[in-house]
C-alpha cells in the first residue's frame, strides 16, 4: 500500500483543510513511503499479436498481481523517501533507484527490506531489480521514481523550464519464447541470445497505448507537455515525435541549459530523458522508428507507440 | 535503374562561379552524387515502382522504391523525373514556398488490406495532421496531394518516406531526402547550412538505411516483423563494403566546404566517422540535429545517429588533393555491437 504524507497548507485553504480527514493535518517534514511486494503473475498484452506472458513484477496492492511497469514512486527535490519491499516469491531479488540508490544486495526470498534515501535533484528516474543478468527486470521487475520540483510548481525543477501537463513513458521489451517462457518456468536463460517480440509503453502494446489517458499525451493546443521517458528494456529505444520538434531538456539525468530540439530521442537501453513538446491542434501519432520495435510478435503499431492530441 | 548523373565537371565548374559570383548573385553549391534533385514547389508527381536489386552476396531483393515526374526542375534533375531508387529523389523546398507533390499509386506494388495503397510522411517537417501521411488519423492511402510551407529554423534536413505499414513499407525503400533550403529576397536558394549559419561550396546527403531480406517477402502481420535481422546495410541505396568498392564517389574542389547531410531512416544504431586515406579519423562540425539549428555548432570525429534522426555537418576540405572514406558503422539495438559487414564506405575526393 501507498501512504503519501506530503501537504501543503496554508491560510487560505483551511476551509479545504476541514474537509480532508485528520490523518492528512499538515506534517512539517515532507516524506513519501512506499510498500512493494515483488510477485509472479502473468501480464497480458491486449490486441492483434498480443499475449498473456509471465511475469514478475513489483505491486502496491498486497492482494493483486505483479504490475508491469511497476507502481510510479512520486517525490519531491529533498524529500526522504521510504520503500519497504516483500519478497513474495521463490528467487531472491533486489530494489536499486539507479543514480540514487547503492544498495544492490539482494532480498532473500521470503524476506522484506526497507530502504530510505533522500531524493537528490528533481528528474525521472529508472528504478529496477538489477539482479540475474538482465532476467529479472526483463520479467517486469522495474518502474520509474519520478522527482518534482519543490513546492509543486509545474517546472522540470527549480528554476527548470515550466511545463502545463506530464507524461511518464517507460519503454522496454521481452522475449516471450525466449526468457518468460523460460523464466517463468523455473527455467534457466540463455541471455546470450535476446530477440524480444514485445515492445511495450507503459506496459501495454500500442492498441492499448494509443487510448490510454495516462500515457497519451493530450491537451490544449500550445500547452507544453514534459514528457519524462525511462527504457527499462534492454534495446536502445528511438522515439519519433510528429506534429512538433520536441526540446530536449535532460539526457539521462544531464540537464540541458542551451536548447536543443529533435523529433527522435534516442533512450538507451536502461537511461532516462525528459523533453518538452508543445502540443499542436490534431491528432499525432508518436512511435518508436526501429522496425520491429512498432510491433507486438509482427503486428504493427501494437508495440511501442501513443498519440500526441491537441484539443 | 535510372538515375541522373551530376557530373564532376559541372560540379568544379559552380564551384568557380561560386568564387565569382558570390558576391553579387547567390549560386546554387553544387549537390555531389547522384541522385536526382527536385524543387518540390515546382510540382512534382511521385509514384511508386518495383526494383530488384542484385546484392553483394548474388541475391535478389524486391525493393518498392519512389519514383518521380512532373514538374521539379530543380538543380541537377533538370524537370525530367525519374529517381527511381532508395533514397531517391531528392527534393529541396525553399523557406516560405509551398511545396505542391502528388503521390500517385495508379501501378503501385502494394499489401492487401489493411496495408494497401502508400502515402508520404514528411519527417521532421512538423505538417498538419491531414498533411502528415498517416492512415490511422486519416491519410488518404490512394493517392494525396500535398501543400504545405515551413519556416526558416526547418533548414536543414528532412525526410519522406510512406506511413503505411511502416515496419514493411519503409524497409522496402520507400524513402529519400527532402532537405529545407534558406532562401534570399528574390526566392532563389541560398546555401546556408542553416538560418544564419555558414555557406557552403558543395553540398551531399548521405542517406542509411538498413535491409532485412524476409521483410521484403514478408506481408500482412506475420511474425517474420518481430524480430529484425539486418543483412545488407545502404547509403543511398548501395553497399559499400570496402574503400574500394564505396557505395557513393564524389568530386569536390580542395579547400572547400563540403555540407554532408546524414538522414538516418535505417532501423539500427550507426556511428559516422570520415577517414582519410590512412585511417585516421577527421574531425568535423555537426551544425543541425533533425533539421533544427543547434544552440552551437559542435566539432566532432564520431557520431551517432539513431533510427529516424538525421543530422547536418561541415568538413573544410584539405587544400592538398588527397581522399577521404567517410563511413557509417551499423550496430545492434541491444549492445551496440557492429554488425558483420556493417560498415558502409563513400569516398569524397578532391
Amino acid at each position: 500500500m501507498r501512504a503519501r504524507i506530503c501537504v501543503r497548507v496554508s491560510a487560505r485553504h483551511w476551509l479545504a483543510v476541514l474537509l480532508v480527514p485528520l490523518f492528512l493535518f499538515p506534517i512539517v517534514v515532507s516524506a513519501a513511503s512506499y510498500t512493494l511486494y515483488i510477485k509472479a503473475g502473468t501480464h497480458t498484452i491486449n490486441g492483434a499479436g498480443g499475449a498473456t506472458l509471465k511475469v514478475w513484477g513489483f505491486t502496491d496492492n498486497p492482494s493483486a498481481g505483479p504490475m508491469v511497469p511497476g507502481p510510479l514512486l512520486e517525490s519531491h527535490e529533498g524529500e526522504t523517501v521510504t520503500v519497504t519491499i516483500y519478497n513474495q516469491h521463490t528467487l531472491a531479488h533486489n530494489f536499486v533507484v539507479r543514480g540514487v540508490t547503492t544498495d544492490t544486495a539482494s532480498i532473500p526470498a521470503g524476506s522484506s527490506k526497507t530502504y530510505s534515501f533522500t531524493t537528490p535533484k528533481a528528474g525521472t528516474y529508472l528504478f529496477s531489480d538489477t539482479l540475474n543478468s538482465n532476467v529479472n527486470r526483463e520479467m517486469g521487475l522495474y518502474g520509474a521514481l519520478v522527482v518534482r520540483a519543490a513546492g509543486g510548481v509545474n517546472k522540470a525543477w527549480t528554476g527548470g523550464l515550466s511545463f502545463d501537463l506530464e507524461r511518464v513513458w517507460i519503454v522496454s521489451d521481452m522475449d516471450k519464447p525466449r526468457w518468460n517462457d523460460i523464466a517463468g518456468n523455473g527455467g534457466t536463460v540463455s541471455t546470450g541470445t535476446y530477440k524480444p517480440n514485445y515492445f511495450l509503453m507503459n506496459g501495454m502494446g500500442g492498441h492499448d497505448a494509443m487510448h490510454d489517458p495516462n500515457t497519451v499525451l493530450q491537451g490544449a493546443p500550445g500547452k507544453v507537455g514534459l514528457v519524462r521517458i525511462v527504457n527499462a528494456g534492454q534495446f536502445d529505444q528511438s522515439l519519433h515525435f510528429h506534429a512538433n520538434h520536441f526540446r530536449i531538456i535532460d539526457d539521462d539525468g544531464l540537464r540541458l541549459s542551451s536548447p536543443e530540439y529533435g523529433d527522435s530521442i534516442n533512450v538507451q537501453a536502461g537511461t532516462t530523458a525528459m523533453v518538452l513538446f508543445p502540443l499542436r491542434a490534431g491528432i499525432y501519432p508518436m512511435h518508436v522508428h526501429s522496425a520491429n520495435l512498432e510491433t507486438a510478435n509482427g503486428v504493427y503499431l501494437n508495440g511501442v507507440a501513443t498519440l500526441l492530441v491537441g484539443q | 535503374m535510372n538515375r541522373k548523373l551530376l557530373t564532376m565537371n559541372i560540379g568544379t565548374a559552380l564551384a568557380g562561379m561560386v568564387l565569382i559570383m558570390a558576391p553579387l548573385t547567390p549560386v546554387a553549391a553544387a549537390r555531389l552524387g547522384n541522385a536526382t534533385v527536385l524543387n518540390a514547389a515546382n510540382g512534382v508527381t511521385i509514384n511508386v515502382q518495383s526494383m530488384n536489386k542484385t546484392m553483394s552476396d548474388g541475391k535478389s531483393v524486391l525493393f518498392w522504391v519512389w519514383c518521380a515526374g512532373g514538374g521539379g526542375g530543380g538543380m541537377g534533375g533538370g524537370g525530367m523525373g525519374g529517381g527511381c531508387y532508395p533514397s531517391g529523389p531528392t527534393l529541396e523546398l525553399g523557406v516560405g514556398q509551398q511545396l505542391n507533390v502528388s503521390l500517385s499509386v495508379m501501378m503501385a506494388p502494394q499489401e492487401n488490406a489493411p496495408y494497401n495503397g502508400h502515402t508520404i510522411h514528411w519527417h521532421g517537417l512538423d505538417v498538419t495532421q491531414s498533411e502528415d501521411g498517416v492512415p490511422e488519423t486519416g491519410a488518404s492511402v490512394l493517392g494525396d496531394n500535398y501543400k504545405f510551407t515551413v519556416d526558416s529554423r526547418y533548414v536543414g534536413s528532412h525526410m519522406y518516406h510512406c506511413h503505411v505499414h511502416t515496419v514493411k513499407h519503409l524497409e522496402m525503400g520507400m524513402y529519400a531526402p527532402i532537405i529545407v533550403k534558406a532562401v534570399n529576397s528574390a526566392g532563389a536558394f541560398v546555401d546556408v547550412i542553416n538560418s544564419g549559419g555558414p555557406t557552403y561550396d558543395y553540398e551531399w546527403n548521405l542517406m542509411y538505411s538498413s535491409v532485412d531480406p524476409a521483410y521484403h517477402s514478408a506481408v500482412g502481420d506475420s511474425t517474420v516483423f518481430a524480430d529484425y535481422n539486418p543483412k545488407y546495410f545502404l547509403i543511398n541505396g548501395n553497399e559499400g563494403r570496402s574503400t574500394s568498392a564505396p557505395a557513393e564517389t564524389v568530386t569536390a574542389a580542395p579547400g572547400k566546404k563540403v555540407a554532408i547531410r546524414l538522414l538516418g531512416v535505417h532501423s539500427v544504431n550507426t556511428s559516422f566517422v570520415i577517414k582519410n586515406a590512412s585511417g585516421s579519423s577527421q574531425s568535423f562540425t555537426v551544425h543541425n540535429k533533425d533539421g533544427y539549428k543547434l544552440p552551437s555548432p559542435q566539432t566532432l570525429t564520431s557520431l551517432n545517429l539513431s533510427p529516424g534522426q538525421t543530422a547536418d555537418v561541415m568538413v573544410t576540405l584539405p587544400t592538398t588533393a588527397g581522399s577521404w572514406y567517410p563511413q557509417v558503422t551499423f550496430k545492434n539495438l541491444r549492445n551496440g555491437g557492429s554488425y558483420s559487414g556493417g560498415t558502409v564506405y563513400t569516398r569524397l575526393n578532391f
